[in-house]
């Protein structure tokens, strides 16, 4: 029972990071049909953040934590300024291989400018720990990952569903043309979208580094991986298939943890990705509004 | 649809009578012929005058040639970004490492080999036939179910083959060696051989791209609905288009293994990936000219940048080291190209149309760019 329990926990901690990062790509690409592989980046930009305001000693946790936001979304609003806007309607080609060559020439910023190898960010200490519940111990940073995904989700759908900003974003996703009829500007909507999914991927900054200690230059690359095969898995695009998405992601992920025996322990992503291709064969719109066995994991 | 006329007029003369379809079909030979005789004379260039260090970068640059071209055959003319043809060179590396390593060699690196294939040792030339034959049957496999796919969906699943391919590579030990290199394959390609099967490589890409397949497989690209309206059956082409570029692939790993004589999963993942497509991208994706092209400036400037990158000194001046450097302009120049030319430097011209235009009209002819595509191009939404 404390496994099944532990393995759910783990399960769900997986998912929480998974569906903040998907609800970012997700946005994104329901206003412009972008594929924002540079998303990754957006981590590894909160991340070297940190790693800067610990080496300029300002090491409280309040700072550590608001700081980062700033400037991921920053660097989100400046990338869609500066690459995305110019390829804005473009096939979803151009924008897939424009996020590549943003995200390779963020990650070489870093390298060029900090190191090539991981740096210690010893800040996040005080997330980590465990928690003694009834005869339970658990991670602290698990249930935090998952109570800030929660909290996320929420606020993101108060933002979509009373704000006219967030109005235009959903009419956005069904048909922009006319949402620029109705006198709202393009680039406004599109840079909040931005804007949000930058403030998503500071979030998750926060629990990546958190959980690793160190920042590197390719620190965003596989979480992003993951992030997109959730949006892929829940269907591109929609923001509850975003959700249950990466949630499912995760799911899967510690199943075949639990199943593959230990000396097959690497095959995991190959067992993660077949599945996915598996799944995208059988239904290439995504998940979405058929299945109920996962629709009950999303937040 | 205007700006589409230059691309298309080889393809329309090839739908016209019989006589002229005949003709069509020579010009795309001769215009093939050009671009390989282009590309033999700069090989022969580097065989003669060359120090090793240029004759093994031209040998890295024919390969990528091979490499880029089977890329263009499936992306170029199905419109379907593809980013596990990396995976196929890994496929035909480690094939023709498995089958032309010698057995005493095998003995130590991978003794517990399943099917016995440490005892086992081919020929060059059978076990190149072999591993071209692995690869391609790899690629019948997998393009069966690419090829059900459109946009997106159908980048992702081979993105999802990439990683599944370089995961068996890393953690299949006993047959591939996983993190560790695979040495010992017998080194016996040379530049000459690279330069041929380059040559065979443009010759086969562009036969491709004019043939009726090509052809049709193009115009399902621009319009599905319409393609399939008039009876093409776009997945098959999709699934031919597949094989022949990931064979080619294949044939790339298999000049590269052959070599270097030392082959490691890391040189078919993610960095071959993204190298290769800038190299394809920057060209121009739609002709084989452009993935050509591709591949001589990439190889030019990178192999610049990274002489800058290693700090290095120019008149008397130590340059700092600059790591990261190449990576930096390599995805400069992606999006860069990505912004401004999207069609890449050829657009939809082949060398041999730059060629005529210029002699016929008596002026340089300007690759058109595709500045409104939305009429041409089917949204790949999901």
């Amino acid at each position: 029972m404390e496994y099944l329990i532990q393995q759910l926990l783990n399960a769900l901690s997986f998912g929480a990071e998974y569906a903040l990062l998907a609800l970012g790509l997700a946005l994104v690409f329901s206003v412009m049909g972008l594929v924002n592989f540079a998303h990754g980046e957006l981590i590894a930009v909160g991340g070297y953040t940190m790693y800067v305001m610990v080496a300029l000693h300002i090491e409280s946790l309040w700072w550590i934590l608001t700081i980062p936001v700033i400037t991921t979304v920053a660097t989100a609003v400046l990338l869609e300024r500066v690459a995305f806007r110019p390829i804005r309607g473009a096939p979803a080609t151009t924008g897939l291989l424009t996020a590549f060559g943003v995200g390779i020439i963020l990650q070489n910023v870093f390298l060029l400018t900090v190191s090539a190898r991981p740096k210690a960010v010893p800040v996040l200490g005080p997330l980590t720990g465990t928690w003694n519940v009834g005869p339970f111990t658990i991670s602290s940073l698990q249930v935090l990952e998952t109570l800030a995904t929660g909290i996320a989700i929420v606020l993101l759908v108060l933002f979509l569903q009373r704000t006219s900003i967030g109005l235009a974003m959903r009419a956005a996703a069904y048909d922009f043309a006319t949402v620029r009829l109705m006198g709202i500007r393009a680039n406004r909507v599109i840079a909040t979208a931005f804007a949000i999914s930058g403030v998503l991927a500071a979030t998750a900054a926060v629990f990546v580094i958190a959980r690793r200690g160190a920042v590197s230059p390719y620190l965003g690359f596989d979480p992003v991986l993951k992030a997109f095969v959730a949006c892929v898995l829940g269907g591109f695009g929609s923001l509850p298939g975003a959700v249950v998405g990466g949630f499912a992601l995760g799911a899967i992920e510690v199943m075949i943890l639990v199943i593959l025996p230990q000396s097959l322990g690497g095959l995991r992503d190959a067992a993660v990705f077949g599945l996915v291709g598996a799944l995208l064969l059988w239904r290439p719109q995504g998940l979405m509004g058929k299945t109920v066995e996962l629709g009950d994991k999303a937040a | 649809m205007k700006d589409r006329l230059f691309a298309q007029q080889s393809a329309q003369d090839w739908l016209q009578t019989s006589g002229s379809r005949l003709a069509a079909g020579n010009r795309s030979l001769q215009g093939a012929l050009m671009l390989s005789a282009l590309i033999v004379v700069l090989g022969l260039l580097v065989l003669a005058f060359g120090e090793p260090f240029q004759v093994r970068l031209a040998f890295a640059a024919f390969v990528n040639v091979i490499v880029v071209i089977g890329l263009q055959i499936f992306m170029g003319n199905a419109n379907i970004a593809n980013l596990g043809h990396a995976g196929f060179m890994g496929i035909g590396a480690y094939a023709i490492a498995i089958l032309a390593t010698p057995v005493a060699m095998k003995r130590i690196m991978i003794p517990d080999a399943p099917f016995g294939l440490a005892e086992i040792e081919f020929g060059i030339a059978s076990a190149a036939l072999i591993a071209v034959a692995v690869t391609a049957v790899a690629a019948v496999i997998t393009g069966v179910l690419v090829a059900r796919l459109n946009g997106i969906a159908a980048t992702i699943l081979t993105l999802a083959l990439l990683v599944i391919i370089h995961s068996l590579f890393f953690h299949w030990d006993d047959l591939f060696r996983g993190n560790q290199a695979f040495f010992g394959i017998p080194r016996v390609a040379s530049l000459e051989l690279a330069i041929v099967a380059a040559a065979g490589a443009i010759v086969i890409g562009r036969l491709f791209k004019d043939s009726r397949l090509g052809v049709q497989l193009r115009a399902s690209a621009q319009n599905e609905l319409a393609a399939r309206a008039m009876g093409v059956n776009v997945w098959r082409l999709r699934l031919i288009s597949w094989v022949l570029g990931s064979t080619l692939c294949g044939i790339g790993g298999i000049l590269f293994a052959l070599y270097m004589g030392t082959i490691n999963p890391r040189s078919f993942y993610f960095h071959a990936v993204f190298m290769t497509l800038a190299m394809l991208i920057m060209g121009g994706m739609r002709t084989v000219t452009g993935a050509v092209v591709g591949v001589l400036v990439l190889t030019v400037g990178m192999e610049v940048i990274r002489n800058i990158e290693g700090g290095p000194l120019i008149l008397g001046l130590q340059f700092p080291e600059m790591l990261g450097l190449s990576g930096l302009a390599l995805g400069v120049i992606i999006v860069t190209f990505m912004i401004l030319r999207p069609d890449g430097i050829m657009g939809d011209a082949e060398l041999d149309d730059v060629v005529r235009l210029r002699f016929n009209a008596g002026r340089w002819f300007k690759p058109r760019s595709l500045t409104d595509d939305s009429d041409a191009q089917p949204e790949t939404n999901v």
